[in-house]
């Protein structure tokens, strides 16, 4: 309705503020529901405090921060799974997000299986993923194990298919929070080189890491985030120095923050 | 709508997942789908048909399953549908696709289980009792109704128990007094004569007109009452729209609740 026309690869988020209440039971009762009040717990933390950013078509974007800065949260309102209590979010073309490790896999389904859903759940019909299924399964690296049940893959391997999915599905946005760690280093290269390749073609990376070096090879910008706002937003190695900067100097209320998540 | 298109494999996807999920590794496989309702409906006509006999039908069994096979469905798909939103937080959390799909996909797995259970009672009943008449014409027209009916009050209790937990225990517990309130091993007629409670039984629960009708065409080889199937049209599309109404304003913070 009121989404502005974005060019594929378009990212907007506009004073864009989430809180989450933090409770142990995180489903409400009936109970609550009828007494119309909800059980006491911590104040709701801020993930995203009227945060503004806006990202052209082929940028490369990292996101970094302490724990519980909002890295993760903010990835999660850009994919459109989690939505804003206030602000807009905006994005162009085709979204690809790899949020959780094997999130959404079939345990007891095949590789193979597996890929349709993936491809399936981003809207892609069956002649679309058919297309892409061989070159997602060779990127994989998982030869015969693709028509195994994926209950047996180690971590690496999960991580394996889920990137080659991910990688495979034409995304103008793609958003990649802190899972590539997972795979050995010969896959991380392989990763970061099929990244850099879809960056040539036009597509937008958002990253969430924790590993500076990874940020610095493959970010032109970084976006440091604390508490929910945006701290610093600039190139990749001046917004590094401000990161390692932050992190020598702990304050009490990130500190608080951070222990909460 | 157009989401829905789009996501059109999305949901062929889900309803094999769920098909074949279930029993996994089971030897019987899917065949298990049928196998249940169809130890149940011994079960029940064990003790409705041979131990009790309340009530007196010519072919009583066959009466009582075609009753039972409409009941099976409805309360299967719902006891399915409820948690289903849960047990599928993994997707939820990994992409924004529409997550109607997900208590669809439940109640048409269980909707294809029934076809084939009724086409089997269908059979048995029409060959024994020979009640092959033009109104049966009418029965596809019923059993889409049901199916509206059914998956509208899925989208209800997979949302609602997504957000509160007691939906399904509530349900579960619900659905067996209902079970013995509606008209499925004996007909209203059989229990009372006065007009209010007919009125009740035949009306006020909203499942009875979808078996007395379906019953009236399949056992009795007649047309239902215009009122019954006006009824059961209205019926399913009050329960799909007040489902899309509810699930649509209940559904953004799926990813956060699950």
């Amino acid at each position: 309705m009121r989404q502005p026309a974005l060019k594929p690869g378009e990212v907007v988020l506009d004073r864009a503020s989430r809180g989450f209440s933090v409770r142990a039971d995180r489903g409400g009762t009936l109970k609550e529901l009828l007494l119309r009040r909800r059980s006491d717990g911590p104040a709701p933390i801020q993930a995203l405090d009227d945060v503004t950013l806006h990202i052209s078509p082929g940028q490369t974007v990292g996101i970094v921060g302490r724990n519980g800065a909002g890295k993760s949260s903010t990835l999660r309102v850009l994919a459109g799974i989690v939505p804003l209590d206030s602000g807009h979010v905006h994005t162009g073309g085709q979204l690809v997000s790899l949020l959780e490790l094997g999130a959404g896999f079939g345990r007891d389904f095949s590789g193979r299986e597996n890929i349709l859903l993936g491809g399936a759940l981003h809207g892609l019909d069956r002649a679309q993923i058919e297309a892409k299924l061989d070159d997602i399964i060779a990127f994989s690296e998982l030869g015969d194990f693709i028509d195994v049940p994926v209950k047996t893959y180690s971590s690496g391997m999960y991580v394996r298919l889920g990137f080659a999915i991910a990688a495979h599905l034409d995304a103008d946005v793609l958003l990649i929070d802190e899972v590539l760690a997972v795979g050995d280093e010969a896959f991380q290269r392989k990763c970061e080189a099929r990244i850099a390749t879809q960056v040539q073609g036009g597509a937008t990376l958002v990253l969430v890491s924790h590993d500076a070096a990874l940020v610095e090879r493959t970010c032109e910008r970084v976006v440091v985030l604390d508490a929910g706002r945006v701290v610093f937003d600039g190139p990749s190695v001046e917004g590094m120095e401000y990161y390692h900067r932050q992190m020598d100097t702990p304050t009490a209320q990130s500190i608080a923050a951070g222990e909460q998540r | 709508m157009a989401d829905l298109k789009r996501y059109r494999y999305l949901f062929e996807q889900m309803v094999r997942r769920e098909l074949r999920q279930k029993y996994q590794g089971s030897a019987l496989g899917v065949a298990w789908y049928i196998v249940n309702p169809l130890v149940l409906m011994g079960a029940y006509y064990l003790m409705f048909g041979v131990i009790f006999q309340v009530a007196d039908h010519e072919d009583y069994p066959l009466f009582l399953m075609v009753g039972l096979v409409v009941w099976i469905f409805f309360s299967q798909a719902l006891l399915s549908a409820a948690p289903s939103l849960l047990d599928q937080g993994a997707l939820i959390r990994k992409a924004p696709f529409p997550r109607e799909t997900i208590p669809a996909a439940v109640v048409t797995v269980q909707a294809v289980t029934f076809l084939v259970v009724l086409g089997l009672v269908a059979v048995a009943t029409l060959g024994i009792r020979g009640t092959i008449d033009p109104a049966l014409l009418l029965l596809p027209v019923l059993l889409i109704a049901l199916y509206g009916f059914v998956l509208g009050l899925a989208l209800i209790v997979s949302v609602l128990h997504a957000h509160f937990r007691d939906v399904a225990p509530i349900l579960s517990a619900a659905l067996l007094p209902w079970f013995f309130l509606s008209p499925i091993f004996f007909a209203p007629q059989d229990i009372t004569d006065r007009a209010a409670a007919r009125f009740v039984m035949e009306w006020v629960n909203p499942i009875a007109p979808f078996i007395e009708s379906i019953r009236r065409v399949l056992y009795d080889g007649q047309a239902p009452s215009l009122t019954a199937v006006a009824y059961v049209l209205v019926a399913a599309a009050l329960a799909l729209l007040a489902g899309r109404v509810l699930f649509a304003r209940m559904q953004a913070e799926l990813a956060v609740i699950v």
